[in-house]
This record gives C-alpha cells, structure tokens and sequence, in this order.
C-alpha cells in the first residue's frame, strides 16, 4: 500500500512539474514517421467557406523532424508544398515550392507570423513545438470540453524566434495530449486552438480535428486528419527541396 | 493713394487697350513661369506620391541600380539583426493595352507587414484565394479605381503581352481607394514577385529590398551597417532619395522654363517701359498741373511707380490664372515625355502650385513692372512746371543721353568678351552673357536709328508720302520705338538661339544616326526603346543568329547606374564587334588601340556628354558601383554619344556579366548578309519567336524615324518658347502702333485736314509697322547669332553636355522675315482703322 502511496505520490510530483508534463507529451506522441490526408476548411467572418485538401509526411520527431505537406486540392492549387525542417536548437526552415512557376521560395523567420495561404494558420504554427524551445509554468488545474487538463504557460526562449509573446497550454491529464492552446502576441490574444475527436492511432492518442480561431479577423480554420498512419517507412530524401521538384 | 484714384485710374481708363497690351509682357512673362515651374513641380510630386505611396512603412532600401541584383542578397538582408521586416520588389511600368500600368512584384507572403493593401471588406478574402493567389502566376490584383475604369471585377481576366508570350492575367483581388492604391494615379497592379520576374524576364534577380528596421535600432545606423555589410555595389537609402535621375532631368526643365519666363519677362519690361515713357510724355501737362499745386517730385515718382506697382500686381494675378491653365498641358506633356525617354513610372493627378512659387511670380511681376517704371518715373519727377504746361514733344533722346548710352554699351560689350575668355569660371560667364545683352539693349536706339534712317530713302521710294512720314515718325520719336524694337530684337534674338540649338541638336544627332545605329534591325522587347522593363534571355539572341541571312547579332544591355549620384546609362556589348560594324571615331582617346582594349576589359568608353557634365577626363578611373562590388575602370575614350542625356558609359558585355551576374538583354542589334533580306529575316523572328515571347522588329528607318521623334519631343518646349518669343514680338508692335496713333492723333488730323488721303494714313502705319518690324528683325538677327554662342555654352556646359556646332538657322531666320513682317502688317491694321476713321474734330480739338 505504502509502495503504491509513494508511487502515486512520486507520479503526482512528476505530473505536476510543467516541463515534464510537456516532455511526457512529446514522449507519448514521439513516432518515427506521421503521415496523413488532411482537409481544410476556413470559414471566414461572413462564413464563407473554403475546403482544400493535402497530404502530409513527417519524418523524425520533435526538434529534428522534416516534414513535407502539399496540397492536393482543388486543381487550382494542386501541387503546391511546404517542406519543413525543425532543428532542435533554433527556427525551423521553411521552403514553399510553386509547380507552376517551378520554383522554390524560402519562406523568411519574419514571414513565420503571417497567414498561411490564407488559412488561419500561421507558418509558424505549423512547426513542432519543441520542448527545448520554451519555459514552461504551471498556472493550475481546468476543465476542457469536459476533460480535465493542466493549464501551463509556455514563453519561448531567446534563441527561438516567435510572434507569440506567451502561450497558454491545456494538457488533458488522461492521455497527455493538448486539448487546447491560448497563444497571445503584444495585443491579446492572437489564436485559439483547440484539439478534439481524440482518438488512439497505433497507441498514440491523436486528436483527428484541430480547429483555429483567429482572434482579430474572427475567422476558423478546422482541419481534419483522414488516414492517419504512424512508423510508415519513409526515405529521407523525400525531404529535400530536389525531391519536392520532382514531385511535381 | 488718393493721386493714384484720382489720376492714374482715370488716364488707365482712357487707355484701356494700351495698359492691357502693356500688361500682356507681365502676364505672358508670369505665366509661363508659374505655368512650366507649377507643371515641372506637378511632375515630381506625382513621382514622389508615387514613391511614398508604395512604399509603405518602408524605412530604408536596397538597390543596385537597374540592372537589379540577384536573389541572394535578400537572405543577407534579412538575416541582418538591425532588420526586423526586408521584402523584395520588383516595378515595372507595362501597358496592357489600358493604359500605362504600374506593375508591382511583391512576395505576398511577407509583403503585408510593410504594405496596407487595404482590401476592399477589410478582409483578406478580397483576394479570391490567397492560396490560389500564389499558386496561379497569372493572379493580379488592382485597385478599385483601375478596376472602376474598366469594368473589371473578380475573376475577370486582363492580357498582357509577356516575356512567357502572351498571357490572360486574372483579377483576383481588387484594393480599396487611397493608400497604396492611389498611388500611380490608382493605376496600379500587385502580383507575386516570382511570377513576375517570369513576366518580364527577370531570371532570379530582384529591384529592390524594402526594409523596416528593427524596434530600438535608428535607421542611420541600421543604413550604414547595412552599406558595409553588402558592399559598395549596393545603395542602401531611404525611399524618398529614390527618383534622383527624374529630378535631374526635371532640373533641365526648370531651368530651360526659367529661362524662357525670365526672358519674356525681360522683354515684357520694356514694353513696360515703352509704355510709361510715353504716358509722362503725354501727362506732362498734368504733371506740370500737379506740380505747380504743389506736389513734390517724389509725390510724382511715387504716383508713377504706385502705377507700375498696381500694374504689376495685375499682371502677374492675370498671368498666374493663365499659368495655371498652361501648367496642365504641359504637366501632361512633361510626364509623358519623360516616362517616354526614362521608362520612369509617374502618374500626374492633380496639378496645383505651390505657396511660394505664387509668392515668386507676384514679386518677380510686380518688381519687374517697378523696374521698368524706375526712369519713366524719375524723368516724371524731373519735369519742369513750367516747361511742362507748354505744348511740344519731349520724345527726341538728347545727344548727351545718346553718346552715353552708346559708350556705356561698348563698354558693357567689352566686358562681356573679357568675361567670355574666363568662360570657364561659371559665374563669370553667365555674368558676360548679361552684360552682352544688356550692351545691345542700350545700343538699340542707336542701331535702331541707323536702320530707320538707312531704310528712309527705300521707303521714300517706295511710297514717297507715307515712306517718308512713316521714317519721319518713328525717327523723331526714338523712346516710342526703340523700346519697342529693343522687345522685338531679343525676343527674335531667343528665337534664332533656340532655333540654332534645335537644328545643330537635329544635324548632331542625324550624323551620329548614321554610324552608331547602322544595324538592320532592331530585336527589342517594347514598343518604345526606352522602357526596360522587360528583359530577354541571351538564347533568343542566339537563336536569330542562325537564321539565315542573318550576319551578326549583338546583344546590347542597357542598365542605369549610379556615378557620382547621378543616374547614367551603362551600355554593355561585345565592343570588338562594335568597333567591326559602328566604328564612332573617338573625340579623345587612341582611335587605334582603344577599341581593342575596351573589349579586353581593361576600361571603358564615356560619352562626350559624360565626361563634359560629370568632369571627368580622359584617363580617370571611374567607380561603378556593381552588385559584387566597386568596379574600378579606366575611361580610355570619348566619344560622341547620343544615347542618353545624362551620359553613357560603354563597357564590353563580358565585363557585365562578370560583376552583374546579369545575362539578360535589352536590344539584339541584327546585322544581314544583304540589306534585301529584311523582310525575310524579320519575319523568320516573328515566326519563330513571337508566339512564345514579347519581341517587336524595328527596321533601322523605323528605329531612326522613333529616334527623331523624341528628339521632336524634347525640342517641343523648344518650339512653346519660339512661339513665346514671337508672340511677344507681336505684342510689342501691336503696342507701339496703338500708342503711336493716340499720340499723333493730332499728327493724323491735321493731315487729313489738309487733305489727305485715307489710304496715305493707312499706308503711313503700315510702313511704320512694317519698318519696326524690319528693324527688329535685322537687329534680332545680330543679337540673336550673339545669343545662340551662349546658348550654345550653356546647353554644352550646364544643360545637356552636348558639343553642338555653331550653326546660324538661316532657314528660320528666312522664316521669321515674312512671319514678323506680317504679323507687323496684321498688327497695324486696327491702328490704321482707328486713325483713318477717328473724329476729325475731336482729333483737332487739342489745336
């Protein structure tokens, strides 16, 4: 009993260290590969909706992974692609390849912040977010869509280049999977994104749907993850900015 | 004030039409001044509007010159801790068939941290899709003032001829009024800067990076580690020292504009003059009234220059209505000119002067006017009472003033040619050039009565009443006339100068024609020679090179660089080719070897235009800034060189290349193996290439013919001032003959009275106007080859850097004789109608 008690003890101070808290996130959700068929919807403040189609791929986790996420449609903007390398001491690269001008463009750490093609993402957004990277502090306990969470601040640190001042994190306790995210920039609070229809993908618990709110324009973004597959093999020279060109 | 009311208004209302002629020299003078300084300003606003316009929160920019530089500077740029935002851009002026459009590469990506794009909603979703935005090359967005003026609307489509052929661009985002874009007269298209360097040809090199400056850093210091860190190649500056070359040239307007409004208002002086001479003449006896109730001389000199106070006050309000009526026409007339010859994008919209330059034309009026009021005013202050309440004339010049005048003039002429010898120190030279003119100004009297005189006996001849009466006039009464001749004689002057400068520019320029531009055909990507906003790819060169008949193809890459601070035109080619085919003999430099080592690379060629404007001479190494550095070269020649106005420097193309990183080519100079295969060759182009990119084929007659029509252009002011010139020289003797009959009109009645004939008054005025007419003409002609020396001068040191020959325009000279002898004739016909149909009695009342 006293063992268990310890035991629990011991569990409840490791949980409630924040950086560990985020590190077990990561830990869980570590896979070697990731690859899925995402849909996108944007709905605009005056509702009008868009719905386009990609394919993603990663390979590596968190800090060194690469990944690769090209649009399959609608025709208009088929082939159109990002590749991403994250490196676990600094800003990723962001490369965006254009098929129909057959080039690439370097997408600059100061465009990170703007929108992505008009999603509500931003490019920054979509890197990994590295544990390496941030302070984390633990702000208490909260209740998301019925889950309860640990609610963390995370500020990122001096060598990573951000336009979020701050962020607030909801860690669902169950599964250690991010339930939601408050990111706030100098004016309040810039998006709000938040996880759900979680499900168990090859015994990483993944939430299937990531929605965004961007504060200012009032606009959401949903995306939807369809054939999700962890640990697919894949070859590393898939991820180069050569590969992206023959691709097309 | 209450002498003025009472006096001076009265006797203006009773000479309504002479005070308005007298007024005409203001108002012209006035006009044309605020007219070209209000347009010329209006030009450069619209530019600079322009330019601040698109540039947003731009703090500072990166260029290297035309030419551009290649992509990689950006990461260098951006990666710079002082940099928080740096943006490439890409501008070009187009024309898709609607007009001039300014066509904006940006990278949408990052763009709208520097740029409100103001989207029509407020929303991003104005553009269609940005994701369709970037992944279609053809996506363009406009504004709501293009899209309004011509029914454009979201998903519309809009071609345009490009370096990719032609393409159907798509609308996909239309920009609300103001900002951004109102700039260009909301002329204005926005498209992705990757899709638009395949538009235009550009390969991977960018205009410029527009940068913001990171929160704490001061933009001085961001600007000078920036400058170190890209290297002298690079101008790194704020957006507002762009357009330095517009500015320039616009220099030249202004300064050739307030040339021409100072000489009409010069001329505009002496009718000035003329007029208040002959008002004291004919108020002595008022005067004489006035004084002997007790006015003091300086209450006459006072009223009289209060006179030429309001006078001009008048005159400069009438002619700043008229400028700024005239400004317009010429504002367009400008613009476009200079978007013609410079490419430079600028968009007048609205043309309105500014405070000071109304304050300066009232003043430089109203001064004019009182100067030429001073001794008209003082000889009215001098008038004895009791001489004046006497009947006669006073307009006889005394023999003391006579021989003063004359000595005065020879000095003042031997001046001028001992400042002439020191021409080189610039101030000296514009002051003998002054004492010139103002040497043949106080000689005119003279010269003018040796001319009447000479001319006595022919008209005596030829009519022996009116032939000698109308000598007799005009000889008697020296102030009457020779104002007005000494009007006419530098108005024909300034017209025989400028005609002079346009025929040497003409003859130059057609001689230079023959050799430098000797190709058969020209293989260009515009219509117009001048705009370089698209560029083609060495391999087309190529590719016509194999065509058959074909002899010789040279690339020529025409790029504007910076050299002292001033934007000058680069011409890069294959020089040994150049010295095969269009062999300029050098003005200085070793005609043998130079060629030769040009094409090696060892220095370049300047322009005689170059080196004269920018000081520079033969041997001088020049520093040209390249994107890979400060490319130190040698001017081993000079030669004569119409290429550019600002100058032009001639490198070989492997030179270019090597420091440019830049292939691209504006001009394929294609020499034939027989001139008759023209046709076939230009053709064989068209097929082969004019589907698949933008190209159009000059013939060298065409490309001669285009030459001259800007050279049409830009001696189209030339042609204004001539027109100027002769108009004042009619309103000159229009004023002469009106005040000569209201002042003979007794002269005139008495002759009648003893029975004369109508038709011999008639035929007196109209030999007196043809004989002022006459005279002015010979003296004008005199002045006039004195005036084009200097015009020359300072076309050659101060304007255009041009070394025109000294060539009397004797076909305009021939020219002015029937039109100044006519409009003199045309003149005289209403004074001769009033003489002739004047009340008798009232005409012979003063007896």
């Amino acid at each position: 009993m006293n063992k268990w008690l310890v035991a629990l003890a011991a569990c409840t101070a490791f949980a409630q260290d924040p950086r560990q808290i985020v590190e077990e996130v990561q830990k869980r959700a570590q896979s070697k590969s990731q690859q899925y068929e995402g849909t996108l919807e944007v709905v605009d403040a005056k509702s009008k909706v868009s719905t386009k189609r990609w394919e993603y791929s990663r390979l590596g986790a968190f800090g060194s992974s690469k990944s690769v996420l090209r649009f399959t449609a609608p025709a208009e903007v088929k082939g159109v692609a990002l590749l991403v390398h994250n490196h676990p001491d600094r800003s990723s690269d962001q490369w965006m390849w254009r098929p129909a001008i057959e080039r690439d463009q370097r997408i600059a750490l100061q465009d990170r912040s703007t929108r992505f093609f008009g999603t509500d993402f931003s490019y920054e957004d979509l890197e990994e977010r590295d544990v390496n990277q941030f302070d984390f502090k633990l702000l208490g306990e909260e209740t998301i869509d019925g889950h309860p969470c640990w609610k963390l601040e995370s500020r990122p640190r001096e060598k990573k280049v951000s336009q979020y001042a701050y962020s607030y994190l909801w860690i669902r306790k169950d599964h250690y999977i991010y339930a939601q995210i408050d990111a706030f920039n100098k004016a309040g609070l810039a998006r709000r994104i938040k996880y759900s229809d979680v499900q168990d993908v090859q015994n990483i618990w993944t939430a299937r749907t990531i929605e965004v709110f961007d504060a200012a324009k009032k606009s959401r973004t949903t995306l939807k993850f369809e054939k999700l597959r962890y640990n697919v093999p894949m070859d590393e020279s898939a991820f180069t900015l050569q590969a992206l060109r023959r691709a097309s | 004030m209450t002498l003025l009311r009472l006096i001076s208004f009265q006797y203006v209302r009773k000479h309504k039409l002479r005070w308005l002629l007298t007024l005409a020299g203001i108002v012209l003078g006035v006009a044309v001044f605020v007219g070209m300084h209000t347009a010329n300003q209006s030009v450069l606003r619209a530019f600079h509007q322009t330019i601040d316009r698109i540039a947003g929160a731009t703090q500072l920019q990166v260029s290297a010159g035309e030419a551009g530089f290649p992509e990689e500077a950006l990461e260098i740029v951006q990666n710079s801790p002082d940099v928080r935002i740096a943006v490439p851009v890409i501008e070009a002026s187009v024309n898709p068939g609607r007009g001039n459009l300014l066509l904006l590469g940006v990278d949408m990506t990052g763009d709208r941290s520097l740029r409100d794009y103001d989207l029509e909603n407020n929303n991003d979703d104005a553009i269609d899709d940005p994701l369709v935005f970037l992944a279609q090359p053809d996506s363009l967005l406009v504004t709501r003032i293009f899209a309004n003026a011509y029914g454009l609307k979201i998903g519309d489509k809009l071609p345009m001829s490009t370096m990719a052929g032609p393409r159907d661009f798509v609308v996909r985002g239309i920009m609300q009024s103001g900002g951004l874009a109102s700039a260009f007269g909301g002329n204005l298209a926005v498209m992705d800067i990757y899709a638009a360097q395949k538009m235009l040809g550009r390969g991977r090199r960018f205009d410029r990076i527009d940068i913001a400056v990171r929160e704490g850093v001061r933009v001085e210091q961001a600007q000078e580690r920036l400058r170190k860190l890209l290297g002298g190649g690079y101008l790194v500056e704020s957006p507002g020292a762009r357009g330095q070359q517009f500015e320039s040239t616009a220099q030249i307007y202004s300064l050739v504009s307030s040339i021409t409004s100072m000489f009409a208002l010069f001329v505009g002086m002496f009718l000035i003059y003329n007029t208040f001479e002959i008002a004291v003449s004919q108020r002595r006896s008022e005067i004489g009234i006035l004084r002997a109730l007790g006015a003091t001389r300086r209450q006459i000199r006072t009223l009289f220059l209060g006179e030429s106070v309001v006078a001009g006050l008048v005159g400069s309000l009438l002619g700043i209505g008229f400028g700024l009526l005239l400004a317009r026409g010429i504002a367009a007339y400008v613009g476009a000119m200079l978007s013609e010859v410079y490419g430079v994008a600028q968009n007048v919209e609205d043309v309105a002067a500014e405070p000071w330059l109304l304050a300066a034309a009232i003043t430089v009026g109203t001064l004019t006017s009182v100067l030429a009021a001073l001794i008209p005013a003082r000889d009215a202050s001098r008038v004895d009472p009791v001489k004046a309440l006497q009947k006669g004339k006073l307009q006889l010049i005394g023999q003391g003033e006579n021989m003063r005048r004359r000595i005065g003039a020879i000095a003042l002429f031997a001046l001028a040619v001992g400042c002439m010898s020191m021409s080189h120190i610039r101030p000296l030279f514009y002051l003998g050039y002054l004492l010139a003119v103002m040497s043949a100004v106080l000689f005119a009297p003279t010269a003018c009565n040796w001319v009447t005189r000479t001319l006595r006996p022919f008209l005596k001849w030829l009519r022996p009443v009116e032939g000698a009466l109308a000598a007799d006039s005009l000889i008697e009464s020296p102030r009457r006339t020779s104002g007005t001749v000494t009007a006419l004689m530098l108005s024909l002057a300034l017209v025989i100068a400028l005609g002079g400068i346009a025929r040497s520019s003409y003859k130059s320029i057609q001689d230079w024609l023959v050799i430098a531009l000797n190709p058969d055909l020209f293989v260009t990507t515009n219509e117009t020679l001048t705009s370089r906003s698209f560029v083609f790819p060495p391999e087309i060169g190529e590719g016509i090179a194999t065509i058959a008949g074909v002899d010789l193809v040279q690339m020529v890459r025409t790029v504007r660089i910076n050299v002292r601070n001033t934007p000058v035109m680069l011409v890069c080619t294959d020089i040994a080719s150049v010295a095969r085919k269009a062999h300029l003999p050098p003005r200085e430099g070793n005609p043998d070897t130079l060629y030769n080592e040009v094409a090696q690379g060892k220095g370049v060629i300047v322009s005689d235009n170059f080196a004269l404007l920018r000081k520079f001479k033969l041997g001088d190494v020049l520093e040209l800034p390249a994107p890979d550095g400060t490319l130190r070269m040698p001017i081993l020649g000079i030669v004569t060189d119409y290429s550019d106005q600002q100058g032009s420097i001639l490198m070989d193309r492997k030179v270019y290349i090597e420091h440019w990183k830049d292939t691209a080519v504006n001009v394929f100079r294609v020499y034939l193996d027989k001139p008759s295969f023209e046709p076939a060759v230009r053709a064989r182009i068209q097929e082969m290439y004019g589907g698949r990119t933008r190209l159009f084929v000059f013939t060298n007659q065409d490309l001669r013919a285009y030459i001259l029509k800007l050279t049409d252009q830009w001696f189209g002011l030339t042609y204004v001032q001539i027109a100027v010139a002769v108009l004042v020289a009619i309103l000159g003797i229009v004023n002469t003959l009106t005040v000569s009959i209201s002042d003979r009109k007794r002269e005139l009645g008495v002759l009648q009275a003893v029975g004369g004939l109508r038709s011999q008054i008639r035929g007196t005025i109209w030999m007196e106007a043809l004989a002022i007419g006459f005279t002015g003409l010979v003296l004008g002609f005199v002045v006039g080859a004195i005036q084009l020396y200097y015009t020359l001068e300072i076309s050659r040191t101060d304007v255009a850097g041009l070394r025109l020959d000294y060539q009397y325009p004797v076909n305009i000279a021939l020219v002015l004789v029937p039109v100044i002898l006519g409009a003199a004739w045309i003149s005289a016909l209403g004074p001769a109608e009033s003489a002739v149909r004047g009340s008798l009695v009232e005409a012979l009342e003063y007896e």
